[in-house]
């Protein structure tokens, strides 16, 4: 009896101190912080194998484990990183009918050269049996075809190269652009084991393996070859002119060392989960749905980081990640705009910001007849007011978005400008279209209302909180927005994929890239594909596909300029806002030493929002309790 | 005592989400100059993120969230009395069929099966409604098989089934009545529950869909301005608490009522 | 005794089969399908998802899907669609963390439970009797969600505590009992508010119970003996209102692995219902049909293990 009062009495009694006992515990908790950075990610990732992951959580650990053959700096230029240099070059093949019409074409490069007009661009021209190799300095098509047209003249034919893609344009020669890279000295796998061009080619065998299903597979379709000449040289050449496909290198490189030999079923277990690396940090420990850790690589190529670790927090809501901040539990937190302003009075905090390069929008299916009419998209941007909704949902963190690319790249078209709020305007456009305001204030064509769904996925405020004001906003001018919210999976397989929904708030952060032929080229508008409106402009087509084979970069400039203006004259999105992004840390947690531009110089400075966002350099990050004696 | 508390406050939130459509406020209007206030004296219970009245979408929200419970009851009573009515009536080969029915129906865990039917059957206000009923009545079926079995056998029901009365009568006119209390009480315990329900889903996202209110997605909704918008969370829950509360004290009373008659 | 075992055995098998059927459907029948590759992204070829889909023998037709799929789960082989892991494994390296939360939180509720169902009988029909009613009704009613983040909302900006995962992070502990206490604290606050609706119906379950012992005979006659209240009360009454408890232990099985997804997000805890959760969010077919799977097996198992505590306790009981 005496034993079960106890235990009745006991359990609770122990409980309760016990309950006592860890909060003071927790209150008084010793406030000495390790060398460890703690950051807090949404989202866990599935593998730390780089070439199968595509979210955004694997990228942020996996950037720090692995390096790509080169990568972008700070200011977003392209720059070296396990290679040291890389060379663009093209081989352009003609072939003749004989043996002796090659050898008459084969006319040296200088006098090439000079018959064009040309600064060098021709570096050399070779016979092979049949065919005539002319190298060239830059890839692309335009001197070759010059060059053919000059063949043609002179009354030598070169035979005719299949198209490479199916109903593409048949070519007199093949057009062949090579990329060499020269790869860094003494660069060791966190194993010790050396990092060679064996490698290079392995992951990009790896890449075009079935077995491996990579999402960077797109990327090397076009690879012919990988050669590796010696271990510090790569040479990669490509089936035709695709002048994204350099920065497909900035992916990260595998150690072929450990997979070459392991088929890809068993990665999962023997490497995906403990991968071994190149860059700053090697991998520590992972425990499923609470962290991964990284210790720092002492042998790192540019050196040790100063910290000891850093510890990836899985947090899987924005809420409870700003509990985590609140407690100091992780060091920075990427702040949702409406807490911006709070967050920017308090003394204790340091905040940064830069501006997004990612844009939300409204896409019309332009399947529907309703807004096949360009009159009606302009009277529908022209309604909704986009100024508002920066101020109130992102709270003035953000601009207006002017078309496909955001002003953070290089090939920007600042002379776009935004279609001004106007509902007056708006009313009398949809007057002109022919939908005329009906008896319940909604507007009416041909005896069908102009009435809508609007879709948005769950869990997102932002494009929730859109959905509602767009609502508003279209109501003042007679058209009636039914919103639905669906889950991701549901949004994606029921709408998105099979092109069927009227309109849908989205977004897209596409990186640097200008290559958005995925998302705007008519041929991709099939169940599954990117261009799921259904948007088909051949202007907007031809610059597309220009634009992909063209290296120059002012011509690249000239060629996405063009491209934004035709998209955003055509306005099959209705184009919303750049956000900011906001990231804030403790005031004081961390600094930056970096080396200098001279050898034995360091730089010490604070922590700063760089174009490549915060954590850009995570390597020469710092605690000032744990400062470097150097 | 706890009767009549419940019979207020259930007739004071009717009341109020009756005439409440557009009181203080129209629920679902923005007024993105004021969003985020906290309570003053213009806005009760405050605004929330897009400037809408709290108060206003909480009483709007209350008359969803009772229709959600009182339906998703209705529902479930609907199913799990036939179920149990022809299982404890008939028994045999039937009772057996139905029982290992529900038995298999148990060994899923109620929230998945809620989270798989919502998200196939979309979120609608309907749909939710059906589901909650749908995955809630093994319990009433339980207990009206379990009252049919001793009924069953009462002198009345047996003399009624000699003098050649049909299943359909016997059922209706003679057990039923007299199962009544029980079933009565499962159903207003039912009620809570069912709101509760709709609360958790609405957290993870598979609730009813904006721009309509329920106290759930209100609280959902605000969750992202907890540690700034205290009132977006603290009222709605109240409102849920209390309102639960009261439905189980009722239910208990009449429990209690029932078994102190028997 | 033995026949029962086998038919009871042989009947939970078929249901088990009917059970692997049913959420096979209903999982491949939910809109969307699995998409591991987070937001649109457009270097992702129709090929590449080609590739995936063959995979994961998501081109088939469904029944050959389902074959395969309890092949594979009884192999051993069954892979997570997410991550390419074998599922018993994601299943296993939650089990740790999952069983303390839900240990600690049956512990709470069957203690503070019980204290306050003896307090609610022993006062029956008296204002402490209502009190506690009134508090059990009060837990039941609260909403899960809304009691965590009230709790966070208080423990975070009231004393800047943490209370995330299970245990801080980037902290020197002071000594290894700190540590000790600091990992405690981070399971106590979520298991306390998992264990509200335990205390809640664990004391209404007894009050009943004891209400009823208490108006047996062999206690009036206890009472009559002049014994002392105390020892009528624990010695007599409440070991013989604990016994269907003791009965009752088969139905825990399924609960030790179950979790709790509202809980486990609010408070980032690595538990079952997340793992749950987020395999229903990525329509992670495998994870989702192998976790109803063993939840299903162990609730029958614990029913036949409640049964057979039964016949055991109670000479009066034969199983047939």
């Amino acid at each position: 009896m005496r034993s079960l009062r106890l235990f009745l009495y006991g359990i609770p009694v122990a409980l309760l101190l016990l309950l006592a006992a860890a909060f003071v515990n927790a209150t008084y908790l010793s406030v000495a912080k390790k060398n460890e950075m703690s950051i807090g990610t949404l989202g866990e990732p599935s593998t730390l194998n780089p070439i199968q992951q595509a979210d955004s959580a694997s990228s942020q650990i996996g950037g720090l484990i692995f390096n790509g053959l080169i990568k972008y700096n700070q200011d977003l230029e392209i720059v070296g990183d396990l290679a040291t240099g890389w060379e663009l070059s093209q081989e352009t093949t003609f072939q003749f009918a004989t043996e002796e019409e090659a050898k008459t074409a084969t006319i040296p490069a200088s006098q090439l050269n000079t018959a064009f007009n040309f600064k060098g661009e021709i570096s050399n021209t070779e016979q092979k049996g049949k065919n005539l190799v002319i190298t060239l300095r830059q890839p692309g098509l335009e001197v070759s075809e010059k060059i053919a047209g000059f063949f043609e003249k002179n009354d030598l034919h070169p035979l005719p190269f299949p198209a490479l893609e199916p109903g593409g344009k048949e070519r007199p020669f093949k057009a062949e652009p090579i990329i060499r890279f020269t790869l860094r000295d003494g660069v060791r796998w966190h194993d010790g084991a050396p990092f060679t061009s064996a490698d290079v080619a392995f992951t990009c065998r790896a890449i075009m393996d079935e077995k491996v299903a990579s999402p960077r597979r797109s990327d090397f379709d076009l690879v012919e070859s990988v050669g590796t000449p010696d271990p510090k040289t790569v040479i990669v050449r490509y089936k035709k002119p695709f002048s994204p496909a350099l920065l497909s290198w900035m992916g990260a490189i595998l150690p072929e060392h450990l997979l070459g030999k392991l088929d890809p079923s068993k990665w999962p277990e023997a490497y995906n989960r403990k991968p071994i690396g190149t860059g700053p940090f090697k991998f520590d420990s992972w425990k499923t749905n609470e962290f991964i850790r990284l210790k720092k690589n002492p042998d790192y190529f540019l050196g040790s980081p100063w910290l000891d670790s850093i510890v990836f927090r899985v947090l899987p809501d924005p809420l409870t990640l700003q509990l985590a901040f609140q407690t100091k539990q992780v060091d920075f937190w990427d702040v949702s705009p409406w807490a911006v302003k709070s967050l920017e009075k308090d003394p204790r905090l340091d905040l940064f910001s830069v501006p997004g390069n990612r844009y939300n929008y409204i896409g019309w299916n332009l399947r529907r007849p309703m807004f096949q009419d360009l009159r009606v998209r302009q009277a529908l941007a022209q309604a909704v007011n986009v100024a508002q909704m920066i101020k109130h949902i992102i709270y003035g963190r953000g601009v207006q978005s002017t078309g496909i690319f955001t002003p953070q790249v290089w090939f920007f078209d600042p002379s776009v400008k935004p279609l001004p709020y106007d509902p007056a305007a708006a009313r009398k456009l949809l007057d002109e279209a022919g939908w005329k305001v009906g008896p319940d204030g909604i507007r009416v064509k041909e005896g069908k209302r102009f009435s809508f769904t609007l879709l948005a996925n769950n869990g997102n405020e932002v494009r929730r909180d859109i959905a509602t004001l767009v609502q508003d906003d279209l109501k003042q001018v007679g058209i009636e927005v039914k919103v639905e919210i669906y889950e991701w999976a549901v949004l994606l397989k029921r709408f998105v994929n099979k092109g069927e929904f009227d309109a849908i708030v989205m977004g897209w952060g596409l990186g640097y890239d200008f290559d958005q032929y995925g998302i705007w080229h008519s041929s991709q508008t099939h169940p599954e594909e990117l261009n799921f409106i259904g948007y088909n402009n051949p202007e907007v087509d031809h610059l597309l596909t220009d634009l992909r084979q063209e290296y120059a970069r002012p011509e690249i400039i000239r060629l996405a300029g063009k491209l934004q203006q035709a998209i955003y004259a055509d306005q099959p999105y209705l184009f919303l806002f750049v956000p900011e992004e906001t990231s804030v840390m403790w005031k004081g947690s961390y600094r930056i030493r970096r080396p200098g531009p001279s050898p034995g110089e360091w730089i010490d400075a604070p922590v700063t929002m760089t174009k490549a966002g915060w954590s850009y350099d995570l390597v020469w990050f710092y605690r000032p309790e744990y400062a470097p004696k150097q | 005592m706890f009767i009549i508390l419940f019979a207020l406050l259930a007739g004071g939130t009717a009341l109020l989400s009756q005439f409440g459509h557009h009181w203080p406020f129209d629920p679902n209007l923005t007024n993105l100059e004021q969003k985020l206030l906290p309570p003053s004296s213009q806005h009760w219970l405050g605004t929330d993120n897009l400037g809408r009245d709290v108060l206003s979408r909480m009483l709007h929200g209350a008359s969803i969230s009772l229709t959600v419970g009182l339906i998703a009851v209705f529902v479930s009573l609907a199913i799990g009395m036939v179920v149990g009515a022809l299982a404890g009536y008939f028994g045999g080969i039937t009772d057996q069929v139905l029982m290992r029915s529900v038995d298999a129906l148990l060994c899923f865990p109620t929230f998945f099966l809620m989270l798989t039917a919502v998200a196939l059957l979309g979120p609608s206000l309907i749909n939710i409604v059906v589901v909650i009923g749908l995955v809630s009545w093994t319990g009433t079926a339980r207990l009206v098989r379990g009252e049919f079995l001793t009924l069953r056998e009462a002198e009345y029901v047996k003399s009624a089934r000699v003098l050649g009365q049909n299943a359909w009568t016997i059922i209706t006119r003679h057990i039923l009545p007299n199962a009544a209390a029980p079933i009565l009480v499962t159903a207003v315990l039912g009620i809570p529950e069912a709101i509760l329900s709709e609360a958790g889903l609405s957290f993870l996202g598979f609730g009813v869909q904006p721009p309509q209110a329920t106290w759930g997605n209100i609280i959902a909704d605000g969750k992202t301005y907890l540690l700034d918008a205290w009132w977006l969370i603290l009222f709605p829950g109240l409102a849920i608490l209390i309102a639960s509360l009261s439905f189980f004290l009722a239910g208990d009373a009449l429990r209690e009522a029932a078994e102190s008659r028997g | 005794m033995t026949s029962f075992l086998i038919r009871r055995l042989a009947l939970s098998v078929v249901l088990l089969f009917i059970i692997s059927i049913i959420s096979f459907f209903i999982v491949t029948m939910t809109p969307g399908s699995p998409y591991p590759w987070g937001e649109l992204n457009p270097k992702i070829s129709a090929e590449v998802k080609a590739n995936f889909r063959k995979k994961f023998h998501l081109d088939r037709p469904l029944h050959e899907q389902y074959t395969l799929m309890m092949k594979d789960l009884f192999t051993g082989d069954l892979r997570s669609i997410k991550d390419d892991r074998p599922v018993m494994g994601k299943i296993m390296e939650r089990l740790p963390a999952t069983l303390a939360l839900n240990i600690t939180a049956i512990l709470i509720s069957l203690s503070f439970g019980t204290l306050l169902g003896v307090y609610a009988a022993r006062h029956a029909g008296r204002w402490q009797d209502m009190a506690g009613s009134f508090v059990a009704f009060l837990f039941i009613a609260l909403p899960g969600f809304w009691v965590s983040y009230l709790v966070a909302i208080v423990l975070v900006k009231g004393f800047g505590v943490p209370i995330l995962g299970t245990r801080s992070y980037g902290i020197v502990f002071p000594s290894g009992f700190a540590a000790g206490l600091d990992t405690l604290w981070h399971l106590l606050i979520p298991a306390s508010i998992l264990a509200i609706g335990g205390i809640a119906s664990q004391s209404r379950y007894l009050r009943a119970t004891m209400i009823g012992t208490l108006r047996e005979d062999y206690i009036r006659t206890a009472r009559a003996k002049g014994l002392a209240e105390e020892t009528v009360l624990y010695k007599h009454a409440l070991r013989n209102s604990i016994r269907p408890l003791v009965t009752g232990i088969g139905m825990l099985l399924p609960a030790l692995i179950s979790g709790s997804v509202i809980i486990e997000s609010i408070f980032a805890y690595p538990g079952m219902g997340r793992l749950f959760y987020e395999a229903v969010l990525e329509r992670d077919y495998p994870t989702i049909v192998a976790l109803n799977f063993i939840g299903a097996a162990l609730i029958l198992l614990g029913n036949l293990l409640s049964d057979l505590l039964y016949a055991a306790v109670d000479p009066r009981v034969r199983l047939e």
